[in-house]
């Protein structure tokens, strides 16, 4: 198996609408191995491959929204016009040298890579609903980025009523909060 | 329908203080007008804009802007509208739309303390108030009766009558503060003008902590509440309306103001009696845009110190990780205090200060670091609970000294109306500086107690703002040393109040709405009194929705 997603692309489109397409087919031996738990992460579409496999080796979540995934995809690709091609030769890269995603960013940054900015893009735009930079940023999604999932057995996103007077007077983890 | 050309009262600013002195004057039978520059908006749409805003942290980012009543913005990056002078920035925060700034304001509703207005006797620094601390009391009341102000009984400012509404459920974060830091810091719940029950037509809080910069449910009293209340009471409200200049006859008796609407075309309204309520960079702008021959030097300024003696209260502050899950985010943003350093000796040395735990969610701030510092994986997860669950941040508001020096003047660069932009000149002092550095001390003691570790301290000699503009139009008897008397009348104008927190002539450690409130109901009795068999408050007490 190589780093390259059009060779493992197990469905390639229209001719067998049918067959489920998942994150397996993206991944080598190496990253599988870092992600086995997303290897049946659906995947909408064959060009989000690379993104979807980025995303799960940087999220390190059980599973991703497959309908936010599309969202993210259409506003990072529409933002950067050269986002699948450079979320694919990432991907490449951590395929062949092993990269473990806690070192992906400093291996980027050493290395002055042009790829260094991708995996902010694509954490901010998972965790925090963002897409792009300064003046231009966008606004993709806020109660169902990461960042709120990750916290929402104990914590409502700003502006959402987080319960009955008082109920915040309660130790956050008490039972009935917090299930984990 | 035309707008009003004509009325007994005309006020000049729909914010929380010349909204609710035009509802005073209201119920006491006057007719009044209100005119205000910026548009109307829609809370819900303002909380959608808060969802959809790329810019969560900055609280300007959901509201409108207007081209005709500009407002000061600094993210993504400057719009240049409030002329920063130096030497250190005044990077002041305002909202120009129907209701003000207390669209977003946090609703901490504070009285001062006695001590407080009298500074220059008792210590040696800033001046004396016009006024004592038991002549403001039945104003606070009223002020809190209005506003719905909950608080625990003893914080240090006495009270003759109890607070309206029983103290806000304290955050569990905040419980915990409180344990650990007794008996070395007594921490408290703040006052606040945030319903404990549902009060004044408006529920009980349900804990979106989104107080800043908007409450989705109008559970924290807003100027918009106060403009609602002036309507009911028979007050005209104008929006889109900016007032440019105030008009004066030969005795120095004002007679019109003159307003552009957006379109840049100009109308008039005479009045009897005036009150300048836009705010304390706004209004003082407004009295220096208003020189005429007689007046050389602006309006309501032979004493020379109209923009003068600019004050707020500047922060420093430190964030850390607690040694215990708190979790910061669940209920109210501001809930608790350490209100033991706002008065004592030390201040003939020293800025006094209040200390202020935040309850913002820190999930934000924690998510940007996280992306940032590169924490990719199953780290993330890990990680952002175990900060978000952690980090705390205390932080000083520190009072400041009148200084004729900080100031706010007409700007040479003008808005897209032709109306010179406001510029602010400003400095910190070693007095204040002394205070921050003493605050550093309490900081490191507070993180010892908490456990606290990965210490974040505001680098020396940096501060952030509050937002609490004091001392622009400065009260004091004397004429030729402040701008409004007693009762917020400009010396010069016979006919001119000036309401808001700019009258204070100190700006202590207290954020300063309700005492601008106060001072504002207080000014208004005064242009209308009670006749005299009637003459308490308490008249007006019983007016209150509750
Ligand atoms: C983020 C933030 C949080 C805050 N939190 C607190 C807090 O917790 N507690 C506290 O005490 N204070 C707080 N403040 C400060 C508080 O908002 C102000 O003290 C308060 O709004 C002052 O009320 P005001 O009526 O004097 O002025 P404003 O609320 O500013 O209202 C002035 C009005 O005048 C209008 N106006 C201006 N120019 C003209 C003109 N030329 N013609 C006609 N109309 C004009 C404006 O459009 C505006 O509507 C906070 C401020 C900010 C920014
Ligand atoms: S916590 Fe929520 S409901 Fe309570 S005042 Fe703040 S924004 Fe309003």
């Amino acid at each position: 198996m190589t780093g390259e997603l059009a060779m493992t692309e197990p469905d390639q489109g229209p001719a067998n609408p049918a067959r489920r397409r998942v994150l397996a087919g993206f991944l080598t031996a190496y990253t599988a191995s870092l992600v086995p738990w997303a290897l049946a992460q659906p995947v909408a579409a064959p060009e989000h491959g690379a993104f979807m496999a980025l995303s799960a080796l940087l999220a390190g979540r059980r599973s991703l929204d497959a309908g936010l995934a599309a969202r993210l995809f259409d506003a990072l690709s529409a933002m950067y016009p050269h986002f699948t091609a450079d979320a694919r030769a990432l991907l490449a890269q951590i395929n062949q040298q092993h990269i473990d995603p806690a070192q992906l960013q400093s291996t980027l940054d050493g290395a002055h890579s042009p790829l260094a900015p991708l995996p902010r893009r694509i954490m901010r735009a998972w965790c925090l609903g963002l897409v792009g930079e300064g003046e231009a940023t966008k606004c993709v999604a806020y109660e169902n980025a990461l960042n709120a999932v990750i916290v929402a057995d104990v914590l409502k996103p700003p502006t959402y009523a987080y319960g009955e007077y008082g109920s915040w007077a309660k130790p956050p983890l008490a039972e009935g909060v917090n299930a984990s | 329908m035309s707008a009003p050309t004509s009325a007994e009262v005309v006020v000049i600013g729909s914010g929380i203080c010349g909204s609710l002195a035009a509802w005073k004057l209201a119920t006491r039978g006057k007719q009044v007008l209100i005119l205000e520059a910026g548009p109307r908006i829609d809370r819900g749409r303002i909380v959608a804009a808060f969802r959809n805003s790329p810019r969560k942290s900055d609280w300007m980012s959901p509201y409108p802007f207007s081209a005709w009543a500009p407002q000061p913005e600094y993210k993504p990056k400057s719009n240049g509208y409030l002329v920063q002078a130096g030497p250190y920035p005044y990077p002041a925060e305002y909202i120009r739309v129907v209701g003000g700034t207390t669209w977003h304001w946090s609703a901490l509703a504070w009285r001062l303390v006695p001590n407080d207005v009298r500074i220059k006797s008792l210590y040696g620094v800033g001046v004396d108030w016009p006024v004592t601390y038991d002549e403001l009391d039945p104003w606070y009341q009223e002020a809190e009766e209005q506003l719905g102000v909950a608080g625990l009984p003893d914080t240090g400012s006495p009270r003759k009558h109890p607070f309206p509404l029983p103290p806000v459920a304290e955050p569990w974060a905040m419980q915990r503060i409180r344990e650990r830091l007794a008996p070395t810091y007594t921490v408290v719940g703040n006052t606040v003008a945030r319903n404990s029950r549902s009060y004044g037509g408006r529920p009980a809080c349900v804990g979106n902590n989104s107080c800043q910069p908007i409450c989705p449910v109008n559970a924290q009293y807003l100027g918009i509440n106060a403009v609602e209340a002036a309507k009911a009471a028979g007050v005209k409200v104008v929006p889109n309306a900016v007032v440019y200049r105030i008009e004066h006859d030969a005795k120095g008796r004002i007679t019109a103001v003159d307003y552009y609407d957006p379109d840049k075309t100009s109308h008039r309204v005479s009045g009897k009696q005036f009150i300048l309520a836009a705010n304390g960079i706004e209004s003082p702008k407004l009295l220096l845009l208003s020189s005429s021959s007689k007046y050389p030097n602006g309006l309501a300024n032979s004493s020379g110190m109209v923009g003068r003696n600019l004050m707020d209260h500047p922060s420093n502050s430190l964030t850390f990780y607690a040694d215990e899950e708190m979790w910061l985010g669940r209920g109210p943003q501001s809930p608790d205090s350490i209100n033991t350093l706002r008065d004592g000796a030390f201040r003939s040395q020293h800025a006094a200060y209040r200390l202020d735990f935040t309850n913002i969610s820190q999930v934000l701030g924690v998510t940007e670091a996280l992306i940032e510092e590169g924490v990719y994986g199953p780290a993330f997860d890990q990680q952002l609970r175990w900060r978000a669950a952690r980090q705390l941040s205390v932080k000083t508001l520190l009072e400041v000294l009148p200084n004729p020096d900080n100031r706010i003047t007409l700007s040479s660069d003008k808005d897209a109306m032709g109306i010179p932009k406001p510029e602010a000149h400003y400095s910190i002092d070693a007095y204040t500086r002394r205070g921050a550095q003493a605050a550093r001390e309490d900081f490191a003691k507070i993180a010892a107690l908490l456990g606290g570790t990965g210490l974040r301290y505001t680098p020396k000699g940096e501060f952030s703002n509050n937002q609490h503009i004091t001392g622009t139009l400065g009260m004091g008897d004397d004429p030729t040393r402040f701008v409004t008397d007693r009762f917020g009348r400009a010396h010069d104008h016979e006919n001119l109040f000036c309401c808001g927190t700019g009258v204070m002539p100190t700006s202590a450690t207290m954020n300063s709405t309700l005492t601008g409130v106060a001072l504002a109901l207080r000014t208004a009795d005064h242009m209308a009194p009670l006749k005299a068999q009637a003459a308490s408050t308490d008249t007006t007490r019983e007016a209150v929705s509750s």
